[in-house]
């Protein structure tokens, strides 16, 4: 059977016997491209990152396979030296545990080819395993449209929701999850720390398609790993 | 130590006897006499005394400072001992400078060396230099090349000056050093000039006489002291000009209650017709950006026929060109009226003005002379405007700042000691210029006034910041100085530290703002209605409700940098106003206000007696007695009238129980007192609790208040440590912080030659703030942001006495139950929330938010199937 499991900022997806481990933006480099335009920030989020997936493996097992839904540099341009070194240290902890990287390819990706070159890491517009399809999200493929696929997974979007309770607001990371084309869609929220994402209900999210988010589900990404269930955005207030 | 006295004048005889025959005959021919200003300056400059010259606008100062300057420098030439050096710096404030210069300096050099030639005697070049940011590389290369003898500059354009290498040169024996306007820098810009006149004096073997001219200010020996630094003597010239004040104080309509109506508003416009067809020229001072707007839309639109292309706004978030070309106008007398927010109360010359309207309070007593001593801008002319107020709070208020001003009291302004982000702008500067003896480095820092305590601690955690040794990895991200505790030498790292420096000098933060753009109704549809911060939007959600410049406005949605809105809502505010551009109410004001409603409470019962003491009290007339005396008496009659002695604390129950604090001592110190109870009570409950705060007073509000505990929880001597705690989750200090490390270089403006965006800056600065806050909560960054909100946004140091008073019985808090709000807390409540204090954090929140979310989701499904058995 297969299942979608919502663990912290990410998701696993059991399908073909398989445990795949679904990672939103990761957008490495950040740092060095706030220092790039001026921004002294100290370089912290990889260690950080790192002890996330920690975490998330220790809570769920092992898993054989991760998925990383696109955006896994920050800067379009070029490719700067920590997103290098940093893109490398994501693969040698992946590898290290014998789990196979795959990586769809997103906006920020144009160069990402040169930093997994050599690793036989393959970089694709989009992966299909039995009725799953993972994508990026900023852009429609005829092949995701096959009627076998019953799930979209994409990232892209950086969902969040502001919640308030007429005193005060704060904004939480969160999945989304509706239906488009009688398939199941989930955008996962992105993986980088500090910064929350864009409430669908104030932003644009980018995304490819016209979703009607009104008639999607919020799950909200709360403390250890925890996901709440707000039910549809279109109830939130 | 530091000597600081007052002077008298000196005689025009012996004034006359210092000056060459060339600049005597030249200064008679345009001037009968010395001024004041000028029997008070010019010998003291002449003999080399530092010296600051206090006078009301209108005085001659400019020409004060320089007549010794000039007069010396003809006397070299005549005598061919002119080096090509500069022998003075003038610094002002000012961007506007062209004019004046040639008014005070070009001018007249060249009228002398004409009257020279006429009698044979030749007198070289004396060579005045202008720069400010605008001058053009070609200028500034001829600068080099042949040095001006006088230069002009600005504060941050003269920091640049010090670090440029050659340049220096020219300046190391430096004999005058001028500051303008010192009366505007008693801010961080001022701080900043404090440190690079201490720089200057450094490089320079000399120690240059410092004049410093200032409008009228307080407390002068605090101005005197910033002026010249440690250990060394200042003079204080306080020139008291006989210029008699001529104001009053209107309201539109018959009736001030009518005040804030559709109707009084057209009242208002025709009250200010009036008052513009009566004369010359008006200047319409407001006290934010969007009211000046406000007034030059209605006025224009009202009397289309009297004033299209007679009315100019002036304020600063316009563009320079755009402000020069209204006082291009103002100068030529072309306008007949100009609306100001506050970028017009300075220095430039502004001509034909003949009267000043002060629309609501301008909040302190040096700002209201400022303001009105913008009319009759001329030596003899005496000054004239009117208040004209909307409210009953601020008829009160403004009629005790004419009080004051017409009696000349002038309320006191601080100057921010030892802040940690100049410091390391300037630690930064001095590095780069060469190595230095870290010993060495902080006795020249501690010269300046506004460092002269610096700790060590402090300085060397600056050090350890601009070093590198706070980034957790790679310290070359933060490391701009290298220093080896070894040696205990300093010196710049990187091949770019000089141009990052040169590009990123100077103090005053950018603002991004989010432009409010009216989305319905369909007719209002695209109006720009005013801009607000970024991380004000961030804070609220669709379907909020907010006041913009006294608008309420629903949020819909954000598309880039504009927010789109719904206008002409009647629900109340759901999230808390908008304040950045409110002026606090000075503390002296306020004691002052607090005395005169203790004074009228004496009077109270006798009507006739007491509205013939108002209005002898504060030189009013034309029923302002009456109407404070109504307003007292309602008060009176609802509750009990707060004075010096009694903080009355209202309180009631709307949708949640209010406790509201009648402390009148002006929002920089409501804004810490109210913290401090907001913090006790969100402690007792372990909940979050909103505040509200004006300059009359505060109120805090939550589910279930305790006055007693809570009032019994706030003392003096832990107000420090509470509002620390109280301030940390805030929003004002995420936008603190945000600007002190843009003045620490931490965010840079102008970066490997591309200049950044302040939307840019500004997401930077949200992951910067993050980031900083794992790294250490004494990073020195953050320690200078927690500095800034409670020294110079809140003023804790008199709310530390305010408590005490409290403490020592001088103050007495009533507490009264009332049903509703009494009439003298009706406009704080209007006004709505200004923050809270957040106790519960973002996952408890988290937590709550989806326990109430299950059960609304749990009776929708108990509906459902009830709708369907």
């Amino acid at each position: 059977m297969n299942k979608i499991e919502y663990i912290g900022k990410c998701l696993v997806v059991k399908t073909e016997g398989k445990k795949i481990l679904v990672v939103g933006d990761l957008h490495l480099g950040y740092e060095e491209y706030l220092n790039q335009a001026g921004v002294f920030v100290s370089r912290q989020m990889f260690n950080e990152m790192i002890e996330e997936f920690d975490e998330i493996l220790n809570k769920f097992g092992e898993v054989d396979e991760v998925v990383l839904l696109g955006d896994v540099k920050h800067d379009f341009g070029s490719v700067m030296w920590q997103e290098r070194r940093d893109a490398l240290g994501v693969f040698d902890y992946f590898e290290d545990k014998k789990i196979k990287i795959i990586i769809v390819k997103g906006n920020h990706d144009n160069l990402l080819g040169s930093v997994v070159a050599g690793r036989g890491i393959e970089v694709r517009d989009f992966y299909i395993i039995d009725e799953f399809c993972f994508a990026h999200g900023n852009r429609d493929f005829p092949e995701m449209h096959d009627k076998t696929i019953r799930c979209w997974v994409l990232g892209h979007g950086h969902p969040a929701i502001k919640l308030s309770d007429m005193v005060k607001v704060e904004k939480y990371k969160c999945f989304l999850e509706g239906e488009y084309e009688r398939k199941k869609v989930v955008i996962v929220p992105s993986f980088l720390a500090y910064s929350e994402g864009s409430d669908p209900r104030e932003n644009n999210l980018g995304l490819a398609w016209d979703f009607n988010f009104n008639k999607f589900k919020v799950r909200v990404v709360g403390e250890g790993l925890s996901v709440l269930d707000f039910g549809l955005l279109k109830n939130l207030t | 130590m530091t000597e600081i006295s007052y002077i008298e004048k000196t005689s025009s005889k012996d004034v006359a006897g210092l000056l060459h025959p060339l600049v005597k005959e030249w200064f008679f021919s345009k001037f009968k006499d010395f001024s004041d200003t000028q029997l008070y300056g010019v010998k003291q400059i002449h003999d080399r005394k530092n010296i600051l010259v206090s006078a009301p606008t209108g005085g001659t100062k400019t020409l004060t400072a320089f007549l010794s300057i000039l007069n010396y420098l003809v006397d070299l030439s005549v005598k061919g001992e002119l080096e090509d050096k500069v022998y003075a710096i003038y610094c002002s404030p000012l961007k506007a400078l062209s004019n004046d210069i040639y008014v005070n300096l070009i001018d007249p050099l060249r009228e002398i060396k004409e009257l020279g030639e006429k009698k044979g005697i030749v007198i070289g070049d004396i060579r005045v230099g202008l720069r400010t940011g605008d001058t053009s590389v070609k200028d500034r290369v001829k600068m080099l090349r042949k040095a001006p003898h006088i230069l002009v500059t600005t504060p941050e354009t003269l920091a640049i000056v010090i670090t440029t290498g050659k340049f220096v040169e020219k300046m190391n024996a430096l004999e005058f050093l001028i500051i303008d306007e010192i009366h505007a820098l008693t801010n961080k810009r001022g701080v900043y000039l404090s440190l690079t006149m201490e720089r200057l004096c450094d490089l320079s073997v000399l120690d240059p006489v410092r004049i410093g001219l200032s409008a009228t200010i307080a407390p002068l020996e605090e101005i005197a002291k910033f002026l010249v630094g440690s250990d060394r003597d200042c003079l204080i010239a306080d020139v008291k000009l006989i210029k008699k004040i001529d104001i009053s104080l209107g309201f539109p309509g018959i009736h001030i209650l009518e005040a804030e109506t559709v109707n009084s508003q057209k009242e208002l416009y025709k009250m200010l017709d009036k008052i513009i067809q009566e004369h010359k020229t008006t200047l319409i001072f407001t006290n934010t950006r969007n009211a000046t707007e406000r007034i030059v839309h209605h006025l224009s639109m009202t009397f289309p026929e009297k004033y299209s292309g007679m009315i100019g706004a002036h304020h600063s978030s316009m563009s320079k060109d755009k402000r020069f070309e209204i006082e291009e106008k103002l100068r030529k007398g072309e306008l007949r009226v100009v609306v100001s927010s506050t970028s017009l109360e300075l220095g430039i010359d502004i001509g034909s003005v003949d009267f000043v309207v002060l629309l609501r309070s301008p909040k302190s007593v040096s700002r209201a002379l400022q303001r009105i001593g913008r009319a009759g801008h001329k030596l003899h002319d005496n000054p004239r405007g009117m208040f004209i107020i909307m409210d009953r709070d601020d008829m009160v208020e403004c009629g005790v700042l004419m009080k004051l001003m017409v009696e000349k009291t002038i309320d006191k302004t601080e100057i921010p000691k030892n802040a940690l982000d100049v410091l390391a702008q300037q630690i930064f500067g001095m590095a780069i210029t060469k190595i230095w003896e870290v010993e060495n480095m902080l006795k020249v820092i501690r010269k300046s006034y506004c460092y002269e305590n610096l700790t060590k601690d402090d300085f060397f955690s600056v050090v350890s910041y601009l070093a590198g040794d706070y980034a957790l990895e790679h310290r070359n991200v933060y490391a701009k100085i290298w220093y080896d505790p070894q040696t205990k030498q300093i010196g710049k790292r990187g091949k770019l530290a000089r141009v990052m420096y040169m590009t990123n000098v100077g103090t005053i933060p950018g603002e991004s703002f989010i432009e409010v753009v009216i989305q319905s109704p369909a007719e209002r549809r695209g109006q720009s209605v005013g801009k607000i911060d970024e991380l004000f939007l961030e804070r609220m959600k669709r379907g909020d409700v907010f006041v913009l410049g006294g608008q309420k406005y629903q949020y819909l949605y954000a598309r880039g940098m504009k927010a789109f809105v719904k206008g002409d809502v009647s629900k109340n505010p759901t999230i808390p106003s908008w304040f950045s551009e409110m002026l606090p109410l000075n503390f002296d004001v306020a004691l002052e206000i607090g005395r005169f409603r203790k004074l009228v409470k004496e009077r109270i019962k006798n009507k006739k007696e007491c509205v013939s003491f108002i209005e002898n009290y504060l030189y009013c007339e034309g029923g302002v007695g009456e109407a404070i005396y109504e307003y007292f008496m309602e008060q009176a009659g609802f509750s009990e009238i707060p004075d010096e002695n009694t903080i009355v604390i209202e309180k009631f129950k709307e949708e949640k129980e209010y406790l509201l604090f009648h402390s009148l001592y002006g929002r920089k110190v409501n804004d810490a007192l109210a913290r401090a109870y907001a913090y006790a009570a969100a402690r007792l409950k372990y909940r979050d609790v909103e505040m509200g705060i004006s300059d009359n007073g505060f109120f805090i509000a939550g589910e279930c208040l305790d006055e007693n505990k809570i009032v019994g929880l706030v003392k003096s001597k832990d107000l420090r440590v509470v509002l620390k705690e109280a301030i940390e989750k805030t929003d004002i200090l995420r936008r603190r912080f945000r600007h002190c490390a843009a003045r620490s270089l931490m965010i840079l403006r102008n970066y490997k030659g591309r200049e950044k965006s302040v939307g840019r800056q500004q997401v930077h600065s949200e992951f910067l703030y993050a980031a900083v806050r794992k790294i250490s909560a004494d990073f020195p960054i953050m320690r200078e942001a927690r500095r800034e909100v409670m020294e110079d946004l809140m003023d804790v140091k008199n709310a530390e006495r305010v408590l005490q008073w409290v403490e020592q019985g001088k103050i007495k808090l009533k507490k009264i139950n009332t049903p509703i709000v009494s009439p003298f807390g009706l406009s704080l409540m209007l006004q709505g929330r200004s923050d809270l204090i957040r106790m519960e954090d973002k996952a408890s929140f988290l937590k709550r938010m989806h326990e109430l979310h299950m059960k609304v989701i749990g009776s929708k499904r108990e509906e459902a199937k009830e709708l369907q058995n």
